[in-house]
């Protein structure tokens, strides 16, 4: 097909009838589908389009400069065309019901007024964060390596909630629901659970806050599910419903979405896919370049600042190795201080190169227990990415 | 542009459409102060404001012409932006008719299978490898 023909097709016609209907204002959104189409949503920057409609949108690198990711630009994910665009205050409940003795409905005031806040930095990230990096390509959210960020979280501590609706003997799984809903009967609703220790080890958490401010709309305003070291999936957004069950969960997006092979990092082979699968869960090790890209211009002799960061699913950021040679040889960066368990952890490396000519720049985190990055990974969901990431750049 | 039939055509898909905007489950509405669809407050909701709103731009790709482009307009942007296509890497034909199927064999799409087999050729046409390669199947959730 001619290329040309179809973006002019794609930004000529109509819409126009159903953008007034849905009640959704035709914005600055740009009409064609291109490598990296940026998009301002509501309460958020320019951020990079993957869809619209839910929304799904990825934060330039730039902003991972910082060590906690602005509201505005923090990654947005939606499963389902019904999200939440407005929340009454007034009538909003937490509800909390299921194998419980006193079933809750909290109000945001509640929340605030009767439970004492804690507050946990903490990395978020997609399950699918840079998917787009699999070969063979796997179907799915096209995402680089910005499907992810680190926040101060503040709220209530799931364990404090659970304690307060005194849960009965027996309790196997807590099930989280939000306000998101099905645009067909016959798509399931996305509900995830964790087991009841999980939900009460007293870092699991219900964050009215995010970065000392309310959650933007599309991240989950008024309550969002925070569980550290996890993988986004699990922390529900608009969170409304808890139910305390006497039994495993089961549902549509635990058995049969969100799984892994059983493999270390998720690890399967294209013409062997893996028999057994788990429930995706805990982060695994992994480091992001934040400078210098890769179509950046460095200058032989000039002193360059390598940047990145690292986390994983709590144990601690031990080492990371940057190589500018293609991983022939590796050197140690520098570590900034730790800001806590569940956040990043930023690395620093000064290199001067001498020689003009193209480099292949690496960078190799490990973790408290040994851990370290894939050399080579594939699943058929595209879940879980940690290979060591090259950055290939040119010295004029 | 397009011609006059795909014109008609892209007004029913719209219609379709328009219904798939109306539904965000009203029970759920009710129960949780969600007023989906008030235009007065949505765009200076104030932040000491009890009701937060926002206004979700839309503002999506119109596809070109093809066989099988009826039923896609009609069948899949009910539930998702087109998007959700334009965004992919060019599949193999087993990728995307394994797409398709999921489509209507999880999430419930309302099409028949000549209908999955139709919209799988557009979806290849617009999107897809030429050849027979075997690329991945989908999965779910990703």
């Amino acid at each position: 097909m001619n290329r040309r023909k179809f973006l002019q097709l794609m930004g000529a016609t109509s819409v126009v009838a159903l953008t007034a209907s849905c009640n959704r204002n035709s914005s600055v959104m740009g009409a064609l589908p291109g490598p990296t189409e940026l998009a301002r949503f509501p309460e958020k920057t320019e951020m990079i389009l993957l869809t619209d409609r839910p929304p799904q949108l990825e934060t330039p690198i730039h902003y991972f400069r910082q060590d906690l990711t602005p509201n505005e630009a923090f990654f947005v994910r939606w499963h389902l065309e019904g999200l939440p665009t407005s929340v009454d205050l007034r009538s909003f409940r937490l509800n909390v019901s299921g194998h419980v003795r006193q079933t809750l409905q909290l109000s945001m005031d509640e929340l605030r007024s009767r439970f004492d806040p804690i507050s946990i930095v903490a990395v978020n990230q997609c399950s699918g964060n840079s998917r787009s990096f699999f070969g063979p390509r796997v179907p799915g959210g096209q995402w680089k390596h910005g499907a992810v960020g680190n926040a101060k979280w503040t709220g209530v501590p799931m364990k404090s909630i659970l304690d307060r609706a005194q849960v009965k003997e027996g309790a196997v799984d807590v099930s989280f629901n939000g306000l998101d809903a099905p645009p067909l009967p016959s798509v399931a609703d996305f509900v995830k659970a964790l087991s009841i220790d999980h939900a009460r080890d007293g870092e699991v958490m219900i964050a009215y806050a995010m970065n000392d401010q309310p959650l933007p709309m599309v991240n989950g305003f008024p309550l969002r599910l925070v569980v550290p070291g996890w993988y986004g999936t699990y922390w529900v957004k608009a969170l409304s419903d808890i139910t305390v069950l006497p039994q495993a969960f089961s549902n549509f997006w635990t058995d049969k979405a969100y799984r892994i092979p059983t493999a270390p990092n998720g690890t399967e082979s294209p013409k062997d896919l893996a028999k057994d699968t788990v429930p995706i869960n805990r982060f695994n090790v992994r480091s992001i370049f934040v400078r210098p890209d890769s179509d950046e211009m460095l200058y032989s002799g000039a002193p360059t600042e390598i940047e990145g960061v690292a986390f994983d699913s709590g144990y601690g950021i031990r080492r990371v190795e940057v190589s500018t040679d293609g991983g022939t040889t590796w050197v140690d960066a520098r570590l900034d201080p730790e800001i806590g368990k569940y956040s990043w952890r930023r690395w620093r490396a000064l290199w001067t190169p001498r020689k003009l000519g193209h480099y292949r720049l690496m960078a190799r985190a490990t973790n408290a227990v040994g851990d370290t990055q894939s050399k080579e990974q594939w699943n058929r969901s595209g879940f879980m990415w940690n290979v060591i990431q090259q950055v290939d750049v040119k010295v004029g | 542009m397009i011609p006059k039939t795909k014109s008609l055509v892209l007004s029913m898909g719209l219609a379709a459409l328009l219904a798939g905007c109306a539904h965000p489950s009203s029970s759920k509405e009710q129960d949780h102060g969600i007023a989906n669809g008030k235009m007065e407050s949505m765009l200076h909701s104030r932040s000491d404001s009890p009701v937060h709103t926002i206004v979700m731009p839309h503002d999506e790709p119109v596809f070109p012409p093809g066989s099988g482009r009826d039923e896609f307009v009609t069948a899949c942007v009910v539930c998702h932006s087109p998007r959700y296509i334009t965004m992919q890497p060019r599949f193999s034909r087993t990728t995307w008719l394994s797409e398709v199927k999921k489509m209507k064999d999880v999430y419930g799409a309302h099409i028949s299978d000549e209908q999955v087999l139709k919209i799988t050729d557009y979806l290849v046409s617009i999107n897809g490898q030429t050849g027979t390669g075997q690329g991945p199947k989908g999965t779910y959730g990703e």
